[in-house]
């Protein structure tokens, strides 16, 4: 352990107001009951965690953590072929390559969703287009459905699953391959055994911030998705507002950190253990 | 020194904070209310008027509103609760009584908005717009008669039909379906309501309630639960756009003019109210905004336009079938669970 340094006072004193304590209230709250106008009354209760083993609640989390690991792994099939082109390109193409990548956090999150509303209308520029060109007579709904609702989650979270992932091939010991190569290895087998072991810690980052951030997103499904489907981050956030009932969002909250981090933890352990067996085994 | 230095960051912070916040030496009335529910020039001609300043801020929903007023030193002298928040926030002491002797032009108010249940006497809050969840709908593909809320259960519109993101309105429409209060606490009323809306869901396109007007306006949808104001601006835009009140009845619904506890500038708020309820002031505020104005002696300053539109100006025959929203109280609870159910497709 590194001695505290007065270099780190203000980073400390940051997270302990604006991270230690909030969380601290969050979990002091979750212990508390509410009166029937919505305030807070200082008794201590377990309801709030009793409620979310409701069957109802239970499944609607399955169903945010199941969109959660579909849009995390269409990320990594979509992003780890183009962070591999990126990294092995021309010095040229690799600036533009990233610019491109980056360039959609230039513009407001919720400007690019509504432009996807845009796009995918019943009068929108996509059906229009197949109207057109005579694909098709009646316009295609693809707002409002669970199609448009992945499909908004992937364009958003790309990026989070590209940049690690190119970093790590970027800095990856290429000397490893030729190595491989003039020993006889296949290209493919020079992959496996080399540069996807190595690039691992970008794989992992790249799925920890999609899976994260998008089981904590709202606006996509509420937007594209018509607000037809419960996330548990929706239904959190009308514990706040609308229901007024602040024990039981702040409960959900904490379970939701909780299992987070678990399924976080155990996912790593996976990474790990495969990557000290492959080592040890060759 | 580590001491010294935390000391003087704090002096700095509250140097800034007395800097920034001692701009002015006129007096500043401060109003948190719902973007655009204001003419820009009448709330000039009000700051030149009266030589003061009026900072203008806002917020997206009714549970901002409490949330920001509940924590207190909010610092706003005026603010624009819907009917029940007034209700609620009445029940919660966050407001301050009105004094009208500083606002006799009160007496301009339309009856309908005089004494409401849930404020009753205006002692708290005084009406500022109005307008009823009805059923807006397209005649270029809804052809047949619609006055019921049956007609949303028509499997034609399958797949077209909007419905506001709110489970107190949509609930309360089911509920008046059927012939209930919209605000009932009965559970196996509440439950027969939401049963309706579950054979209504595969018939939903979306649930929405601040975008449902470009959704109407662009065609996406074809019918659903539009609020009186939102259709006359929809049928601005959308001149195939029709709305009608149901012969069930439906929710009426009002934002107010409201003083919270304690604030600064309680007699500057009220001296507002009243230049706002002028009829020439009320007249101009209105054409500007498009809402539907509450000042009888406003009227004949309006437009022939504005008098007009049915959807601003609804009939007294119309109003009659409308019900206030109430506090429902620990039943929202239940409203709220099986709202959840109805979204997900859970039982």
């Amino acid at each position: 352990m590194k001695k505290l340094r007065l270099i780190h006072l203000p980073v400390m004193i940051w997270l302990i107001l604006f991270l230690i304590i909030p969380i601290l209230i969050v979990i002091g709250i979750s212990f508390l009951q509410r009166d029937e106008l919505g305030n807070l009354v200082y008794s201590f209760s377990l309801e709030s965690y009793a409620t979310f083993f409701d069957p109802l609640y239970l499944g609607i989390y399955m169903d945010t953590i199941w969109l959660s690991v579909v849009t995390t792994i269409i990320c990594l099939l979509l992003s780890y072929p183009l962070a591999y082109y990126i990294a092995n390109a021309s010095p040229k193409i690799q600036t533009w390559g990233i610019i491109l990548v980056t360039v959609p956090f230039w513009i407001n999150f919720l400007i690019r969703t509504y432009a996807w509303v845009l796009l995918l209308r019943t009068q929108g520029t996509v059906n229009n287009l197949l109207i057109a060109l005579g694909w098709i007579h009646e316009p295609i709904q693809m707002l409002y459905t669970k199609g448009a609702v992945l499909l908004g989650m992937v364009y958003t979270f790309v990026p989070f699953m590209v940049l690690p992932i190119y970093v790590a091939i970027e800095q990856m010991d290429r000397r490893l391959l030729d190595a491989a190569s003039d020993l006889g290895a296949t290209k493919w087998r020079a992959f496996l055994h080399i540069t996807l072991p190595q690039t691992k810690s970008g794989i992992m980052t790249g799925c920890v911030l999609v899976y994260v951030s998008t089981t904590g997103m709202f606006v996509v499904t509420d937007i594209l998705g018509g607000a037809k489907s419960a996330m548990l981050s929706n239904i959190i956030q009308s514990q706040f507002l609308g229901s007024r009932n602040w024990p039981f969002g702040a409960a959900l909250s904490i379970i939701f950190v909780v299992t987070s981090l678990v399924l976080i933890f155990l996912f790593n352990r996976a990474m790990q253990s495969r990557y000290l067996a492959a080592r040890e085994g060759k | 020194m580590k001491r010294k230095g935390l000391t003087g960051l704090l002096f700095m912070v509250v140097f800034a904070l007395l800097v920034l916040s001692g701009c002015s030496s006129r007096p500043t009335l401060n109003i948190y209310s719902w973007a655009d529910n204001f003419d820009e020039q009448v709330l000039k001609d009000f700051e030149n008027k009266y030589n003061v300043k009026i900072n203008y801020d806002v917020y997206a929903n009714n549970e901002d509103l409490l949330a920001k007023i509940k924590a207190g030193g909010s610092g706003y002298d005026l603010i624009q609760p819907s009917d029940y928040m007034v209700e609620t926030m009445i029940k919660q002491n966050l407001l301050e009584p009105l004094d009208k002797n500083n606002i006799p032009n009160f007496a301009n108010i339309a009856d309908t908005f005089k004494n409401p249940s849930y404020d009753p006497g205006n002692k708290f809050s005084i009406a500022y717009t109005s307008g009823v969840t009805g059923i807006a709908y397209n005649k270029k593909y809804v052809k047949d008669k619609i006055d019921s809320w049956d007609d949303l259960w028509n499997p034609s519109y399958k797949g077209k039909v909007l419905l506001l993101d709110d489970n107190r309105e949509v609930i309360g429409m089911a509920l008046k379906k059927l012939g209930y209060s919209n605000s009932s606490t009965d559970e196996g009323q509440i439950n027969q309501a939401v049963g309706e809306l579950k054979k209504l869901l595969p018939s939903v396109l979306a649930f929405d309630t601040d975008n449902i007007k470009q959704k109407m306006i662009q065609e996406e949808g074809w019918i659903g639960t539009v609020w009186s104001g939102d259709a006359a601006y929809i049928a601005a835009e959308n001149p195939d756009i029709e709305y009608v009140v149901p012969k069930e009845g439906a929710t009426i619904f009002s934002d107010n003019y409201a003083i919270p506890k304690g604030a600064a500038n309680k007699e500057l708020a009220e001296k507002f109210i009243n230049y706002m309820l002028d009829p020439k002031v009320s007249a101009k505020n209105y054409e500007s905004i498009g809402y539907s104005d509450p000042n009888t002696k406003a009227m004949e300053f309006h437009s022939e336009k504005y008098r007009n539109n049915h959807m601003i100006n609804l009939t007294q025959d119309e109003l009659s079938r409308t019900e206030w929203l109430s506090d429902v109280g620990n039943t929202l609870q239940l409203y709220d669970r099986l709202w959840t159910e109805l979204k997900s497709g859970r039982e």
